[in-house]
């Protein structure tokens, strides 16, 4: 699988990247961004997955989020996918924001036409990351995995559903059961998240099923903050250092 | 010969034997040379300058040298350095030989002897190690047995004949060991001998001081006695002299005033007389008149006495001279004088202990002194009306270790010096003081972190001491060779020490005054391990209990309905709290407190002049986690000015970290069993807080010290 170089710039002494290359879970040209800190140009770094929500590319976050300094910070290789196969030519994909192009969900799509390309799932937990760790001064050891909205989310199940691949885990979405090593999750709500206020997000439920099931969260509701990129931006940090706790232990 | 002619001569010689040259021991300098036998020395010195010039040939001409009839085989002489200074009359004598061509005369023998023992001040045996014996030079055959009897070597065939012929032989070999050891011995003696005699000679050059000084010191004596004798006397004459020279004036004033009434006398007489042959030349009627008056005058005029006898004789009673007083003062020429006053040395620093001083003093005088008496007692500084106690003790020296004393404690010190004629005036006060006792730590009140210890101590001392000095010693055991850091000069009962991190150290104290240092103080050991903190008890809420331990909080069940407790600057009153006494160091703190599930509890950190009298949290002087169990379920609240974010946690700690870091400006808590980061306060602490903890129901809470902060900490 050979990786095209799509763009490089130099962000706090590292490195963001976006790369191109062909996918054979999803049977396109798909586009991811990684962040090489400075720490990787003399040794393996552990790596560190960011799922985006809904809409997004692989853009969003490494514009927006400014997640780069903690990245340089702790030393973590940081990628970013695509939210969905692109460019696959199938009816409906663009009808709703939503469904289709730019809302993988990070499953494996079960139904036609979806389930030929619509394998996020898949692609996120296994073919990803033997890229990345092939071409890349990753430790294939120490991997994390977090997300906002839909790949918060993602990051969940792709964690929960994989006991002791991810070592943090770190989502904001829901979560039924889970019968696997220690985890632990931090989830940061902003308060007027109007998907809160809608009903669409449902926090407690959550946070009542982890203190069921007596799986350590801490759960911040933080006020005044939204769901955008802003919010995103100001509680990276925490996040990274989260990860960084388990990834650099 | 020069020889001969001094042996005629005889000056210096008359009583060194005829056999011998004086053996010229030098007891100085060869400049400074006694002028024993003044001839000699000039002698010497020449023969010892020709020495060195002819060193060369006196070398072969000793090879050469006959010794046969002597029986001694004749010894080599050793090359000598050239620079070295010939004194030696060894060399003295090979010039003479020199001089004369050496033949063998009845003072041959003896030259042998010197130059056999080629003896040089001073030098020591290895000198005379290598013998070297020359080859006989006779044309016969060379002798090689050695007759006993004779004391002469022969040659075997020789041995058989006449002269030797019952006599013992013994091969010449063993009979030249045999003399070897013998001259060697006999020199040995000689050597020792010398060094001897250098002793002596050494000693008598001290004794020579001595009875210079000693004559000195005597001469001194007697010249200042027989002034004072002199002066007596010459007192007493002037006395004398005076007390005659009064007598005199008396005399003369007495016999002047009768001198002086005598003529009054006479006057009288003559104008008495005058006046009758006046009368008689009178008519009878007038001389008749004037007669009977005249008759009665006369009468009783001459009824007077007129005192003929002398008022004054005109010798001088018998002087008698006494001198007694001067009989005393020469009798006193052999005593000696009472000594004078020693004088007594300040306090050498750091001389004394807790309990005892050194005391020093000095005669600053020739005066012989048998014994001291040193008297002491303490000093008071309230001019109080009872006795201080006083002690004497007799010592021989000129310095006493006085014992038993108080510690820190002033004591004054005076020395009077003795001999057998009295004792000397007492020297001036002197104020020594002995060292304080040892401060004792307060080990129940060590506050440490990673960084530095704050230790505080009792003084251990009634009276206020200088200063104190704390000892540090890093090691695991203070056996165990480890550098003792010291911190001086310390003026209060506590000190704030930097240490580094991660290590036990021992730590002594010991107070210091003008005496001295006192001993070290019990050990306290510290461990930079975490920090140490203890509860403030003073803080502590009155429904709130304090274990024997100091660790472990408890709110008991019952409920005790008190009035409103009294709003108070140090003491919780409302909040049932404590507060704990944290090390004052701006660096970062970690500590644990253990806690039920279903306690309410709040912990956290607060200043230490947080109002009492409102909650943790409530105000902008304290931050803290504040954990509820309310309709079975758990809320947490992270409360600074009465505000927290809102926070959800899904497994209830059991321990919770806490995590003080002034640097970074946080207050941090943790799940400590899952290594969980629940909460971060940013607080800008611009001064020293202290943990608090507060029981809002019944239970208990445990505090755990010394942690050193787990890894999952370090990240935030």
């Amino acid at each position: 699988m050979a990786l095209k170089q799509i763009s490089s710039n130099r962000c706090f002494g590292g490195l963001q990247k976006v790369f191109e290359h062909s996918s054979v879970e999803l049977k396109c040209k798909m586009k991811f961004a990684v962040y090489l800190p400075p720490q990787a140009e003399s040794g393996k770094c552990p790596a560190l997955y960011w799922l985006s929500g809904l809409t997004c590319t692989e853009q969003n976050f490494i514009s927006k989020s400014g997640y780069q300094q903690a990245a340089s910070e702790h030393g973590l290789v940081v990628i970013a996918p695509d939210t969905s196969p692109r460019g696959c030519n199938i009816k409906g994909e663009d009808d709703s924001w939503d469904f289709g192009t730019g809302a993988g969900f990070y499953v494996n799509a079960t139904e036609d036409p979806w389930k030929a390309n619509y394998r996020m799932y898949s692609y996120v937990t296994e073919e990803l990351p033997q890229l990345i760790n092939a071409n890349f001064p990753v430790d294939p050891q120490r991997m994390s995995i977090f997300g906002h909205s839909m790949g918060g989310h993602g990051a969940l199940i792709c964690a929960l559903k994989n006991p002791g691949k991810y070592r943090a885990y770190d989502a904001t979405c829901l979560v039924k059961a889970y019968s696997g090593s220690q985890i632990d999750i931090l989830i940061d709500q902003g308060k007027d998240d109007e998907f809160l206020s809608n009903g669409q997000l449902l926090p407690d439920n959550f946070i009542a099923a982890c203190t069921e099931k007596k799986i350590p969260v801490v759960f911040r509701l933080q006020e005044g903050y939204d769901h955008s990129y802003y919010f995103i931006a100001t509680f990276i940090a925490d996040h990274i250092r989260h990860h960084a706790k388990y990834l650099n232990a | 010969m020069e020889e001969e002619a001094e042996e005629e001569s005889g000056l210096g010689r008359s009583a060194a034997p005829k056999d011998f040259h004086f053996y010229h021991m030098d007891l100085y300098d060869s400049e400074d040379r006694l002028q024993l036998f003044p001839g000699d020395s000039s002698r010497i010195r020449r023969e010892v300058t020709q020495a060195e010039d002819d060193r060369e040939l006196g070398d072969e001409f000793v090879d050469e040298h006959r010794l046969g009839t002597l029986g001694y085989p004749s010894y080599g002489m050793r090359r000598r350095d050239p620079g070295r200074e010939p004194r030696d009359w060894g060399e003295a004598a090979e010039a003479e030989d020199l001089g004369y061509g050496g033949g063998q005369g009845p003072l041959d023998q003896c030259q042998d002897l010197r130059e056999a023992y080629r003896y040089t001040h001073g030098r020591a045996s290895e000198e005379y190690e290598c013998y070297v014996i020359p080859e006989e030079e006779d044309e016969e055959e060379p002798a090689d047995v050695f007759c006993i009897t004779c004391k002469t070597p022969v040659r075997t065939v020789e041995k058989d004949f006449d002269t030797h012929k019952e006599h013992e032989v013994t091969p010449i070999s063993k009979a030249l060991e045999h003399a070897k050891d013998e001259i060697h011995k006999n020199m040995c003696k000689l050597e020792q001998q010398i060094i001897e005699m250098e002793n002596f000679a050494s000693h008598l050059e001290e004794v020579f001081i001595t009875v210079e000084e000693n004559f000195g010191r005597q001469e001194q004596n007697f010249e200042c006695h027989y002034n004072g004798i002199l002066e007596t006397l010459a007192q007493k004459y002037e006395e004398k002299i005076q007390a005659l020279g009064e007598k005199k004036r008396e005399k003369l004033e007495a016999l002047y005033g009768q001198l002086v009434s005598c003529g009054e006398n006479l006057d009288a007489c003559r104008e008495l007389m005058e006046t009758v042959e006046e009368m008689c030349h009178e008519e009878k009627v007038e001389f008749l008149k004037d007669a009977v008056a005249m008759t009665d005058r006369l009468g009783k005029f001459l009824k007077t006495k007129t005192d003929v006898e002398l008022s004054a004789q005109p010798e001088f009673e018998d002087q008698t001279l006494d001198f007694s007083d001067v009989e005393q003062l020469m009798d006193a020429i052999n005593t000696i004088p009472a000594p004078s006053a020693p004088v007594i040395n300040p306090q050498a620093p750091d001389s004394a202990t807790g309990s005892s001083v050194r005391v020093c003093w000095s005669l600053y005088s020739d005066d012989t002194v048998e014994s001291y008496q040193l008297s002491y007692r303490p000093v008071q500084d309230s001019s109080s009306g009872k006795d201080r106690a006083e002690f004497t003790m007799t010592v021989k020296e000129t310095y006493c270790s006085v014992i038993n004393l108080e510690p820190n404690t002033q004591y004054e010190f005076w020395v009077v010096a003795q001999n057998r004629t009295g004792p000397s005036p007492s020297s001036e006060h002197a104020v020594y003081m002995t060292a304080p006792s040892p401060p004792s730590i307060k080990t129940e009140a060590i506050r440490s972190c990673e960084e530095a210890v704050l230790i505080c101590w009792e003084s251990g001392n009634l009276n206020p001491v200088d200063s104190y000095t704390v000892e540090l010693i890093q090691a695991e055991t203070p056996e165990a060779s480890g550098v003792t850091e010291s911190v001086i000069g310390i003026p209060t009962c506590e000190s704030l020490i930097q240490l580094q991190p991660r290590h036990s150290y021992t730590i002594y104290v010991r107070a210091l005054n003008m005496g001295g240092t006192s001993a070290r103080s019990e050990p306290a050991t510290v461990h930079t391990t975490g920090s140490y903190f203890q509860l403030n008890k003073d803080t502590c809420h009155p429904w709130l209990t304090i274990s024997e331990d100091g660790f472990t909080v408890v709110r008991s069940e019952k409920k005790s309905f008190r009035k409103e407790l009294p709003p108070s600057k140090t003491q919780f009153t409302r909040c049932v709290a404590v507060m704990g006494n944290l090390i004052p160091v701006r660096g970062r703190h970690y500590w644990e407190v253990e806690v039920a599930e279903h306690l309410d509890y709040t912990v956290g950190v607060a200043c230490e002049d947080v109002p009492k009298q409102e909650d943790l949290g409530a105000n902008s002087l304290s931050w803290c986690m504040r954990h509820t169990f309310v309709s079975k379920r758990h809320r947490y609240e992270f409360l600074h000015n009465k505000t927290t974010p809102d926070i959800r946690i899904t497994v209830a700690p059991r321990k919770i970290g806490v995590l003080l870091d002034y640097e970074n400006a946080k207050l941090s808590f943790f799940n400590v069993d899952i290594a969980q980061h629940l909460y971060t306060f940013s607080c800008q602490l611009h001064q020293f807080v202290h943990p608090c903890f507060s029981l809002e129901k019944s239970g208990c809470l445990k505090i755990c010290n010394g942690i050193s902060m787990p890894k999952h900490v370090t990240f935030f």
